[in-house]
């Protein structure tokens, strides 16, 4: 592809495309957090199944949406990655208020402030500007300290 | 049920061995294993080769085109860092089926460079934007839940590279042959807290093999120098509610560690050494607690007492354990069972656990999903 063919398709592709795997895009432009849930058992799962992978149930899993508040569960700071990528940064585990853990980076946060249960919430970005080979750009998320 | 013997046992010196092949280090090993019991590969009537990055090109097959295509059967497993004990296992189920009396296990592995990661997925790479996918990291938030309930310090899981090190300075086969005091523990890099340089498994090449025979067979040659598997178990990760998100190297261990004690008739108080998957300095602590060596809680202090250094209670991890010996992954599951073996025999030299009768190894392979497997040995 030339560098023309590039700019061309950034002008065609302008619906964002999810960059983690539970990140929902709504017809009016908003996002969410969604998981999916057993009716059979209650488990939480991020990834789509054919069966439920705690109690085995073959009902369909059941989409539902998280408010987007959490828990901070366990975390890390990254002070060496691959290259190219910027350090430090907090990699958070963190329970959603809505039942589903999800991992992601916290950011914003003073580390001394970092212990178990600390209230964070998501919030959408546009997943470090990355865009995919059509020039889509993307929607991703990250973590920051607070209830709302 | 049919016994099955450990009649020879051996590895390279694990390290960089940028001129050879993994096909020619399974080799190596291999030899090495059949010589120490006065075998050939004309005696192999079946391999099994555990390798990560090199099983889809057929190591088994391509380690026998370098000692001998002599036709017999061949098994390539990949499992993670469990793959050298799937392979060691697979060995004694099939003497336990009785189709064979003489079976060589070999892991081989030659590491891709840097630090390791689960495959990318679609998308932007999610390093940096959702978390970190690094095995230090992982396996630092899982030492975080154990600091943050039981108050676990930095010092404790650094005293693992700190024992783990001085430990290979008496292992002429580990990477790494250095003393690193508390002090340069802490002081060298840090990679993710509460994880330094030092207390992260370096990533090298190497190989190690086991000769496996039948109680028939073991009687023929003699039971001197013989190795009885006690137990052998190969478990899965079960539903955890935070996996994958959150890796959990703890019930998979608990699953196998239950099953090999139980096949074996045996409980943790009866070990006289354990080899277990010391990852990094953190992983250590938490199989202190998944194994049984000491109740729930108590891994930090156990770290602390010196129970598990060289001349302790149960010496953990005297070959150095993975953070000094290195970890090629897939040879990594047969290397603690040919130390083990060294161990039984009295053969491990100036590391020597005195009277050792009894031992454990342990590893754990992971890929966002898991595999353990647990050995007990005893000496026959």
């Amino acid at each position: 592809m030339t560098q023309s063919d590039k700019s061309a398709n950034v002008g065609a592709a302008t619906e964002p495309r999810p960059a983690h795997r539970a990140v929902r895009t709504g017809s009016d432009g908003s996002h969410w957090i969604e998981g999916l849930r057993c009716e059979d058992c209650g488990a939480f799962v991020a990834d789509a199944a054919l069966a439920c992978r705690r109690c085995a149930s073959r009902k369909p899993l059941v989409a539902v949406r998280s408010t987007g508040t959490g828990k901070l569960y366990s975390w890390t700071v990254i002070h060496r990655s691959y290259p190219g990528i910027a350090v430090p940064f907090v990699s958070a585990i963190v329970d959603l208020d809505s039942g589903m853990t999800l991992k992601g980076t916290l950011r914003d946060v003073d580390m001394a402030s970092l212990r178990p249960g600390l209230p964070v919430r998501v919030v959408f970005d546009d997943a470090g500007g990355a865009r995919d080979s059509q020039g889509a750009p993307y929607v991703g998320f990250h973590f920051v300290p607070g209830e709302d | 049920m049919p016994e099955v013997y450990i009649a020879g046992a051996d590895m390279i010196r694990f390290g960089r061995h940028p001129d050879r092949s993994p096909f020619q280090l399974a080799a190596e090993a291999s030899l090495l294993a059949l010589d120490d019991c006065g075998m050939s590969i004309l005696d192999i009537e079946a391999v099994f080769a555990g390798s990560t990055f090199n099983s889809a090109s057929m190591v088994a097959q391509r380690m026998l085109q370098l000692i001998g295509q002599t036709g017999v059967p061949c098994v390539n497993v990949s499992n993670a860092c469990a793959a050298g004990a799937t392979a060691v296992r697979q060995a004694i189920l099939a003497i336990k089926s009785g189709e064979y009396d003489v079976v060589l296990a070999v892991g081989a592995e030659k590491n891709p460079r840097g630090l390791l990661a689960s495959p990318p997925s679609d998308g932007p790479p999610a390093e940096g934007l959702f978390g970190s996918i690094s095995t230090p990291a992982i396996f630092a938030e899982a030492g975080m839940i154990h600091a943050n309930r039981f108050g676990t310090t930095i010092e404790q899981f650094a005293q693992v590279a700190v024992k783990n090190h001085h430990h290979s300075t008496m292992n002429p086969k580990a990477a790494y042959q250095i003393e690193t005091p508390l002090e340069e523990v802490l002081a060298s890099e840090m990679i993710a807290w509460p994880l330094t340089k030092l207390m992260c498994s370096p990533n090298v090449d190497g190989a190690a093999a086991v000769v496996l025979v039948s109680e028939k067979k073991a009687r023929e040659l003699g039971l001197g120098r013989a190795v009885r598997i006690r137990g052998s178990a190969l478990m899965s990760d079960p539903f955890e509610a935070r996996s994958p998100e959150m890796f959990d190297p703890n019930s998979v261990t608990r699953l196998a560690a239950a099953k090999a004690y139980e096949m074996a008739g045996l409980g943790p108080e009866d070990l006289d050494l354990a080899e277990l998957h010391d990852c990094f300095a953190t992983a250590e602590i938490l199989h202190y607690e998944n194994l049984g060596l000491c109740g729930e809680g108590e891994a930090g202090r156990l770290i602390d007492s010196g129970e598990t250094a060289l001349g302790g209670r149960l010496p953990v991890n005297v070959s150095g354990g993975l953070l000094a010996k290195g970890h090629p992954i897939g040879a990594t599951g047969v290397a603690n069972i040919v130390e083990l073996v060294y161990h039984l025999r009295g053969e491990a030299g100036a590391r020597q656990v005195e009277g050792a009768k009894i031992g454990l190894a342990h590893v754990l392979g992971f890929a966002t999903v898991s595999a353990c497997g647990v050995h007990i040995l005893e000496k026959a």
